[in-house]
């Protein structure tokens, strides 16, 4: 695997966008967290019962899920990049190539799940980092590891959006069309999904079980959980079904990939 | 040693069968055409073998061995279009060849000087024109000395220079005992590179094997008489005959190259007492051969 790492960073190392992407999701990260402090400091200031009433977001422990929170909205940076790698091979038909010259179709697909495994180990980590920093700000000396599980959950979230991501280009082939499908379903359809199921057909709690949902319920708002996924199921089950669903994505595009013709 | 063998091999898309039961076989050392107009499944044929396509039937074997990553390393493939990452220069783009094939970088000079891109190769493959883009899939094809080479059209598109240049390197690598298979809709070129050939038509194999065997060159004299049956009794006898073939209102006699012989023919019949109304001889070209072959079936 190390071998076929060093081939897919190859191909990644001198694509001017993966940079340009990359940079502009960790900016984003380190961005919306901030105006999200920024906010409840200037929000604290003026209703300081508010925070009384609440607890601190910013603080420990509750940093942990904020900043995974936060950072979901700009998920949607990685999301592309990973579409626009994968969709790549199909334009340029290197896909083809590198069975061609030698690669098995299973590795061609191990390994772009692998480096997005790898680049959500990074992205979580950067998401700690934010999270430490902005935490100490708030209230240096309340530093705790408690719920320091968000930061799994922001893993899990993180490699969810990117396999869903890379299970939408494969499966179109065309990066227009996934990327269009991907803001669409992740931004509309799946929030009204998610409603409709558990809402107006009272089948709570199936709505959290949608592919994007599951890993968006792991991480709610940080003082609007009872009032927003009252009826959602318990956190072992949500990583359970999301887990499952990265299986899935892979399991497919692994079956897509090798019946296909190239 | 084969180097390719294939076993009733069919491909389906939908209802169009593009390849049907095709079998032959390619030993070590030959240059082997496959040849066919438009349309006859050469591509989907040379697609199953570098595992792009997947055949719906049938099995084939390289190097006597189910097809593997690790037998496709052995083989340089040249396909019609040149695929390679634009917003790569030539150098990169080969090292990722080389690296998948596992060869070394230090080969990527060499074969770069070889198709003259050495002064491009730092070049995004994007600023390429096509002659350049064709040649920078020689240079990859070409990449760690490869026992077997596939061409796909080699010379499609080419002008007239490059075919010469091409065809050359071919010959080359025949001399230096690499096995070449190629796909070509030329006749022409078929006959004047390869060794070996296989016939496409619709996906159906017509024949296959040595190219004088196949693509022999044959003369015809047509003739005829009052009494064609009596005539066809008659001429059955005659020197040199490779077959007859009744075609109302003559009989069309078929020679291998320089046996046919016109005036001897006018003698022995009149010695066998038969008067000919019609004498005529004709040179078969090389493309009615490849025309009666491609449309009798």
């Amino acid at each position: 695997m190390t071998e076929l790492l060093k081939i897919e960073w190859m191909k990644v190392r001198n694509y001017k966008a993966f940079w340009i992407f990359s940079l502009f999701y960790f900016v984003s990260i380190a961005g919306i967290n901030y105006i999200g402090f920024y906010v409840n400091r200037i929000t604290v200031e003026n209703v300081p019962m508010g925070e009384a009433l609440l607890g601190s977001p910013f603080g420990f422990p509750k940093i942990w899920n904020t900043v995974g929170f936060m950072s979901s909205w700009v998920l949607y940076f990685p999301g592309i990049l990973f579409i626009m790698l994968f969709t790549n091979e199909f334009n340029f038909k290197t896909h083809r190539q590198n069975i061609i010259d030698g690669w098995e179709r299973k590795q061609f697909i191990s390994v772009k799940f692998v480096f997005a495994f790898l680049f959500s180990l990074v992205a979580t980590l950067f998401n700690v980092i934010v999270a430490v920093i902005l935490g100490l700000a708030t209230s240096a000396k309340n530093f705790s590891f408690s719920g320091t599980e968000n930061i799994l959950y922001i893993f899990i979230q993180t490699f969810s959006y990117i396999s869903f991501a890379m299970f939408l280009a494969i499966l179109f082939r065309r990066s227009g069309v996934a990327i269009a499908i991907f803001f669409l379903y992740g931004l509309i359809f799946e929030w009204i999904l998610t409603t409709l199921i558990n809402f107006k057909f009272n089948l709570e709690p199936w709505g959290y079980f949608l592919p994007l949902q599951v890993t968006d319920t792991m991480l709610p708002l940080p003082f609007g959980k009872k009032i927003l996924y009252k009826g959602a199921p318990e956190m072992w089950v949500l990583v359970i079904i999301s887990l499952i669903y990265l299986v899935a994505y892979y399991l497919f595009s692994l079956r897509k990939f090798t019946r296909d013709d190239l | 040693m084969a180097i390719l063998t294939v076993n009733n091999l069919s491909k389906n898309y939908g209802t169009i069968q593009a390849l049907k039961n095709v079998s032959f076989s390619v030993p070590k050392g030959v240059v082997f055409g496959i040849l066919g107009p438009n349309g006859s499944g050469k591509t989907t044929l040379l697609g199953t073998v570098t595992d792009i396509i997947k055949p719906t039937g049938g099995s084939l074997t390289l190097f006597d061995e189910a097809p593997s990553g690790e037998s496709r390393r052995r083989i340089g493939t040249l396909l019609e279009t040149p695929n390679f990452y634009s917003y790569l220069s030539a150098t990169k783009n080969l090292e990722i060849t080389a690296a998948i094939k596992r060869k070394g970088k230090d080969e990527i000079r060499d074969v770069l000087e070889m198709v003259d891109l050495t002064g491009r190769s730092t070049f995004r493959f994007s600023s390429y024109s096509l002659g350049m883009k064709q040649r920078l899939a020689i240079a990859a094809c070409l990449l760690g000395d490869p026992e077997v080479l596939i061409f796909d059209e080699p010379t499609n598109g080419l002008d007239p220079v490059g075919i010469a240049e091409i065809r050359q390197v071919m010959k080359n690598l025949h001399t230096r005992g690499k096995t070449i298979i190629m796909a070509s809709h030329l006749l022409d070129e078929v006959e004047k590179v390869c060794t070996h050939v296989a016939i496409l038509k619709r996906g159906q194999l017509l024949t296959s094997g040595p190219v004088e065997e196949i693509l022999t060159k044959e003369e015809i004299i047509e003739v005829s008489s009052a009494d064609l049956d009596q005539l066809l009794q008659v001429i059955k006898e005659f020197p040199n005959l490779s077959r007859a073939e009744k075609a109302e209102p003559i009989l069309r006699l078929y020679f291998s190259a320089g046996q046919g012989n016109p005036s001897a023919l006018n003698d022995f019949c009149h010695n066998h007492g038969i008067s000919l109304n019609h004498l005529s001889a004709k040179r078969k070209s090389l493309e009615s051969r490849f025309i009666e072959l491609t449309n009798n079936n």
